[in-house]
């Protein structure tokens, strides 16, 4: 465990706050990131401050911040992260029209596409049905879903969703919303280990998942 | 399975220590509250990835010490020697490794070490809260089918957030309408796990009842026949439980069948605001010639049946997985005559490696059993004795 220690002009550690109010702020703002708690984030801020070669760091660190806030945004068709919108995905013409994937999260498009043996093309949930994190139905874009395979050419969906109960249920919803539709409804074969992450899972295990989908 | 040997660093008020045990009969002596439950605390740890008696790292952390440590060698039934260990630190890390390789989680540690322990709360599985039995039944089929563990921690997910949304709803959240349809396909969630489980615990209850039976008669005699049955709440299982002659259907139709159960009283339970049944409402009823332990026991008969339970479960581990568990005996023979306590030490220890952590040396008066090995507990250091010593008091 590393601490901060005198000589720098730094006070603090345990608990206490730096005598400093902007390393303090800066050390708050990172400690809100994800799996950052105040000891790692205190580690970050003294590295990009008092570091081997802070200084260029830091800078770098800020110009890329700047540079991502103003050209990252999510497509408006799709939810996937990107720069142009609709992403390049979305407008290809080489993609496979008939095909929707649908995925929780702009993370689980990146293991399929460095595969490269999906030609369809995705929809982002953005998330996946919790009522105990606060997400219900009305908070997932279901209704551009619905949208988008009306006026498509889509004849399969294809859900790929976490096999966790949070992913099933969601999957479940999907189901029942497209009742009626005939559009081919696919989900991914068990191959993903139950409770597993689509993000996390390797690439062979999805692409058989994938191969071997079957009909809901 | 037995415990061979034991390290054990900062962990309550036990001396940093190293103690090679028999792998037939280990007794713990001592007046309450000198450390022997603690030492049986260490061992059981890492068996169930928790303390049995539900106390967190800052309890079982040495005072003024920042983390402990726990090393077992555990000789598996197969013949194999495991290293088995566990670190907790009081910031909330805990490192669990097994034979120097980390494991992620509690799912891993199932079946590495089984361990059961019998304690004054242990005549709760006949007499406490039907909670006390799911888990007892829980626990036992855990060990026996990673899938019932499975559909376990998924059926409890999808109950909390049943009646997360159940809440939501009834507080005025109806998401646009889509409240209904929500709760639907939780409920097919739920009742696809859920088919699981009640299908593991008929599974268990059939299992167990022979085993139960045997080793009630060899604790109390001839008194007559024991029943140990699975009482599902849902009615749908109920059903189905009672065609089947005590057999669930397929889990397909069985959680079709708790589907449309769930789906007819969706209305009662948004009314309500939450979950009315299912898996989490079960019990299991315990009879000596019919009659209901549960509640119509005398002391004697529930202390009886409940030890005749564990050593089932023992028996049922023994029967699926050829493994035996380690026992724990904690303060159990100041509650039974001399004749049961006599039995009991026999036979468990004819197939165990048992623990006896025990405040009253005439407990064990008598009786030298192969192996034995001996420690006088005083403030958390261990001193072994030998010989007419064991008896000759404190
Ligand atoms: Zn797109």
């Amino acid at each position: 465990m590393e601490r901060p220690h005198g000589g720098n002009g730094l006070s603090g550690g345990d608990g206490g706050e730096f005598q400093s109010p902007a390393l303090e702020r800066l050390v708050r703002s990172l400690s809100r990131l994800p799996g950052l708690g105040r000891k790692s984030a205190t580690r970050v801020a003294l590295h990009l401050l008092t570091g081997g070669g802070a200084e260029a760091h830091a800078d770098e660190l800020t110009a890329a911040l700047g540079d991502a806030r103003r050209q990252v945004r999510t497509c408006s068709q799709c939810g996937s992260i990107t720069e142009p919108d609709p992403c390049r995905i979305c407008t290809s013409e080489r993609r496979d029209r008939s095909q929707l994937c649908v995925v929780a999260s702009p993370v689980d498009v990146l293991p399929m596409e460095k595969a490269g043996f999906f030609r369809g093309r995705y929809f982002v949930l953005g998330g996946l049905l919790s009522p105990l994190d606060g997400v219900r139905a009305g908070d997932l874009p279901f209704e551009r879903l619905l949208d988008r395979l009306q006026d498509g050419p889509v004849t399969e969906l294809i859900i790929a969703l976490d096999a966790s109960v949070e992913g099933e249920t969601t999957a479940l919803y999907i189901q029942r919303l497209l009742s009626g539709n005939p559009l081919q409804l696919t989900r991914l074969a068990t191959g993903i280990p139950v409770g597993g992450a689509l993000a996390y899972t390797d690439e062979v295990t999805l692409q058989r998942a994938f191969q071997f989908r079957r009909a809901f | 399975m037995r415990i061979l040997s034991a390290t054990l660093t900062n962990f309550r008020n036990l001396a940093e220590t190293t103690l090679d045990f028999s792998p037939h009969v280990n007794l713990l002596l001592g007046r309450n509250g000198e450390g022997k439950t603690n030492l049986l605390e260490a061992l059981n740890w890492f068996a169930l990835g928790r303390s049995h008696r539900g106390a967190k790292a800052d309890e079982l952390i040495a005072f003024g010490q920042d983390a402990l440590h726990v090393a077992l060698s555990v000789e598996e039934d197969s013949g194999a020697i495991v290293a088995c260990e566990f670190g907790l630190d009081r910031s909330g890390g805990r490192r669990l490794r097994l034979d120097g390789e980390p494991l992620k989680g509690k799912a891993d540690l199932i079946g590495r070490l089984v361990t059961v322990v019998f304690n004054p709360d242990s005549i709760g599985l006949v007499r406490g809260a039907p909670q006390q039995r799911r888990q007892f039944v829980d626990q036992g089929m855990a060990e026996l089918d990673a899938a019932y563990l499975a559909h376990l921690g998924a059926c409890q997910r999808v109950l909390k957030q049943k009646t997360g949304l159940l809440h939501d709803l009834r507080r005025g959240f109806g998401g646009g309408g889509r409240g209904r349809e929500e709760l639907t396909a939780w409920n097919r969630e739920l009742a696809y796990h859920a088919a699981g489980v009640c299908r593991g615990r008929a599974a268990y209850a059939q299992l167990l009842e022979p085993h139960l039976r045997a080793g009630h008669e060899a604790m109390a005699g001839p008194v007559g026949t024991v029943d140990f049955d699975y009482r599902p709440r849902l009615e749908s299982v109920m059903k189905h439980l009672v065609s089947g002659g005590g057999k669930l259907p397929p889990e397909d139709e069985l959680a079709g069948a708790i589907f449309a159960e769930f789906d007819y009283i969706t209305d009662s339970e948004m009314r309500r605001g939450r979950p009315l049944s299912g898996p989490q409402f079960d019990d299991f009823g315990i009879t000596l010639e019919g009659v209901d332990l549960r509640t119509y026991g005398s002391q004697g008969q529930t202390r009886t049946a409940a030890i005749a339970m564990i050593l089932g479960r023992s028996d049922v581990l023994f029967g699926q997985r050829r493994m035996r568990p380690v026992l724990f005996f904690d303060d159990i023979f100041s509650e039974l005559d001399r004749a049961r306590t006599r039995r009991l030490q026999e036979m468990s220890s004819r197939d165990h490696q048992v623990f006896i952590a025990s405040a009253r040396p005439d407990d064990i008066t008598g009786w030298r059993p192969e192996g034995l090995r001996a420690w006088r507990v005083e403030s958390g250091r261990f001193a072994a004795v030998e010989g007419d010593a064991i008896t000759a008091g404190d």
